[in-house]
């Protein structure tokens, strides 16, 4: 069995670890690129998002290499990613592969329900083990949010433009490779201080942004055309909203993020609406509350929760006197368009501060 | 005097009409609803819209602003989030009264009870509907007691559907108006898939149906199958559909296929929806592999041309007798 699945920010080295800890041949997608996003935009359906077109680029890149197992998250909806997988299984199938799709089912919240899941497709294998190697994957997954987290702040400050992120690539290639705990520690608290050393520059007004928005396309880089680089060398430091370790973290113990998110959209949006659209509600008025100086929003064209959050957040930034910018993103996007927005709605927020100021 | 309430006429005003006009009206308010979908009421439903939204929902504001227009005390918009058990509705049902009152300022009242039958009980949404009875100055049982005269009527109109007729004529039915007398000449039967809400609006559609009939086809709508037809076609798929309605749409589709009871398949979609980016690509690929009844998409949007639905109802109307008439010879 050689197993592969869809990138999906550092999701990729977490399942190596898990599978291979296991005794899983894994062969992972080739990193995304043009080629992919085209391949799957030719078999994928025009209003399908950019997250299901890059997976099935992804999967035809993956089987093209050999793999025959094709792991791949189901839901029960209401976001349409609940049933990507039985969409792409057919897509796959017209396309004359042979291959196997397990598609897992998560939980309503509950890891452990996810896990036990996951291991009925796996009968052999024995049970410390297989948990022996996800605690270590988590632990790899954290590493590796808590050092992004401090990449997009500091890079905002660096002295050599382009050196943060030459240490951090290298540094992250350095983690998938590790093979305990110790290692895992050493490397990111390495990796910590040579960004640090790398980041003086002080401004007279620092801008905040955060990050908000559809879960897949925040945490792909590939997707989002590294939209936090291009803020970082605009001098801003960034917050993004979504990581897959916080996510782990409060399934793992019960679910106090999802109450907060609950009350930070009171008054603005009432319930859950599938996928991340009350997450970017509530996010969008916890950062306005923390007085940062301005949201971008991000989203995959067709994206029904997100839209639905879009027309709300306008509400929240005229509320909060904020500026929020969505980017919507498909197929088409082009950096350069999206790379002079970036720039004019930076030079908004500074020029609002200085009103201020003045 | 009675209060006012206003009832978009957008979304699911076209499967629930009956049963909340009922309600409203058995607890002492008087309905009004917004007018057909016009030029204006599209324009100004996409002008104060979010740009990516779909057809239905941009119409929708319109209809809402329509109503504020017109004075009414309050308007109705419900959310929706489960008619069945086990199943959803499309994410912008579940925010829907969030994203209205986001987009549109100075709004009368909103009334934005939940309408939910996820967990299969009744009463959840009895509750809700009591609490709309209150801001009416009646008890529990006077709300009750329009909350049950209500489904009733919801079912005689339901019952409608199953006799064949769209939702639009049903709903006149309903309302006691008689329908136009139709011709029945018709030599081809073509099932049409689609929300409600995308065809039923003749205005949106571009009366996609009244055009199918013009050119001698019987049309069928996914609303006149009985429910356990539905559910035999959707029962070919490995994984049922988590909303109801896009079962319904793959259910009816793939029932279609497997009876040959219909010369060809249109479905009808929103520019930009997201559901049926699923449902379409999955029946799309399934008609093509059985190659038995022939099957076209159509996408409505603001900019659709009447011209060009027309020409492509034509070719596949014509591509149908042809394919009669190969048959017969």
């Amino acid at each position: 069995m050689k197993i592969t699945y869809p990138h999906m920010g550092s999701l990729n080295m977490i399942l190596k670890t898990m599978f291979e800890g296991i005794g899983v041949e894994v062969i992972d997608p080739p990193p995304s690129t043009n080629k992919t996003l085209t391949l799957g935009v030719r078999n994928s359906h025009e209003f399908a998002c950019l997250p299901f077109k890059i997976n099935v680029g992804n999967f035809i890149e993956a089987l093209d290499r050999g793999a025959d197992t094709i792991i791949m998250l189901g839901g029960i909806g209401p976001c349409r990613f609940g049933y990507y997988g039985q969409v792409q299984r057919e897509i796959l199938k017209d396309l004359g592969y042979d291959f196997k799709m397990i598609i897992v089912d998560p939980p309503h919240g509950r890891l452990i329900d996810f896990l036990k899941e996951l291991a009925s497709h796996f009968p052999n294998v024995d049970g410390k083990t297989a948990l022996k190697s996800f605690v270590f994957a988590v632990k790899k997954m954290i590493a590796a949010d808590k050092l992004e987290k401090f990449l997009l702040k500091l890079r905002a400050h660096e002295d050599n433009p382009g050196v943060t992120t030459k240490i951090y690539e290298e540094y992250i290639k350095k983690l998938e490779k590790a093979q305990d705990g110790k290692e895992v520690d050493k490397i990111v608290s390495e990796a910590m201080k040579k960004i640090k050393e790398n980041a003086n520059v002080r401004r007279k007004i620092q801008l905040k942004v955060a990050l908000v928005g559809e879960i897949y396309m925040l945490l792909e880089p590939f997707t989002n055309m590294d939209i936090s680089k291009s803020l970082n060398e605009l001098g801003v430091e960034v917050t993004k909203t979504e990581y897959l370790s916080d996510y782990l973290i409060n399934s793992a113990f019960k679910l106090p993020q999802r109450m907060e998110f609950k009350k930070n959209a009171r008054g603005y949006l009432e319930r859950d609406i599938g996928g991340h659209g009350l997450n970017t509600v509530a996010n969008t008025v916890k950062y306005a509350k923390l007085k940062y100086d301005g949201v971008i929003h991000i989203l995959p064209f067709t994206c029904t929760p997100e839209i639905v959050a879009q027309g709300i957040i306008a509400k929240v930034s005229r509320d909060y006197n904020i500026p929020v910018m969505s980017l919507v993103y498909d197929e088409n996007t082009g950096q350069a368009g999206y790379q002079t927005r970036l720039e004019a709605f930076v030079d908004l927020l500074y020029r609002k501060r200085l009103d201020v100021v003045v | 005097m009675s209060k006012t309430v206003g009832i978009p006429k957008g979304l699911l005003y076209y499967d629930f009409y009956p049963m909340w006009k009922t309600f409203f009206e058995g607890v002492g308010a008087k309905v009004v609803v917004s007018q057909d979908t016009n030029k204006k009421i599209l324009d100004e439903g996409v002008k104060n819209c979010v740009e990516d939204a779909c057809l239905p929902v941009k119409t929708y504001v319109g209809h809402v602003i329509n109503l504020k227009e017109k004075n009414v005390d309050y308007i109705f918009i419900p959310r929706i989030v489960s008619v069945e058990r086990k199943k959803y509705l499309c994410s912008k049902f579940l925010g829907l009264p969030d994203f209205i009152k986001s987009l549109i300022g100075d709004l009368p009242p909103i009334i934005d009870i939940e309408i939910n039958y996820y967990k299969n009980n009744d009463e959840f949404t009895q509750k809700e509907f009591i609490k709309v009875g209150r801001m009416f100055g009646k008890t529990e049982d006077q709300s009750l007691k329009a909350y049950f005269e209500a489904t009733h009527q919801q079912k005689k109109f339901e019952s409608l559907l199953k006799k064949g007729l769209t939702n639009l004529e049903a709903l006149k039915v309903w309302e006691g108006k008689n329908l136009v007398k139709e011709e029945s000449n018709y030599d081809l039967k073509i099932a049409v898939i689609a929300h409600p809400y995308d065809i039923m609006d003749e205005y949106i559609s571009m009366g996609i149906i009244e055009k199918l009939k013009n050119m001698g086809a019987q049309v069928y709508t996914m609303e006149m199958l009985e429910r356990d037809l539905i559910l035999e076609g959707a029962s070919m798929l490995s994984k049922e559909m988590f909303w109801n309605y896009e079962r319904d749409i793959l259910g009816a589709g793939l029932y279609f296929l497997k009876q040959k009871n219909v010369d060809g398949v249109i479905m009808v979609s929103a520019f930009g929806c997201g559901p049926n980016s699923m449902t379409e690509e999955l029946l799309e690929r399934i008609f093509k592999r059985e190659k038995e009844v022939p099957f076209m998409l159509i996408t409505i949007d603001e900019h659709s041309g009447e011209d060009g639905i027309m020409t492509r109802l034509e070719a596949f109307t014509d591509l149908l007798r042809f394919n009669k008439k190969a048959v017969m010879v």
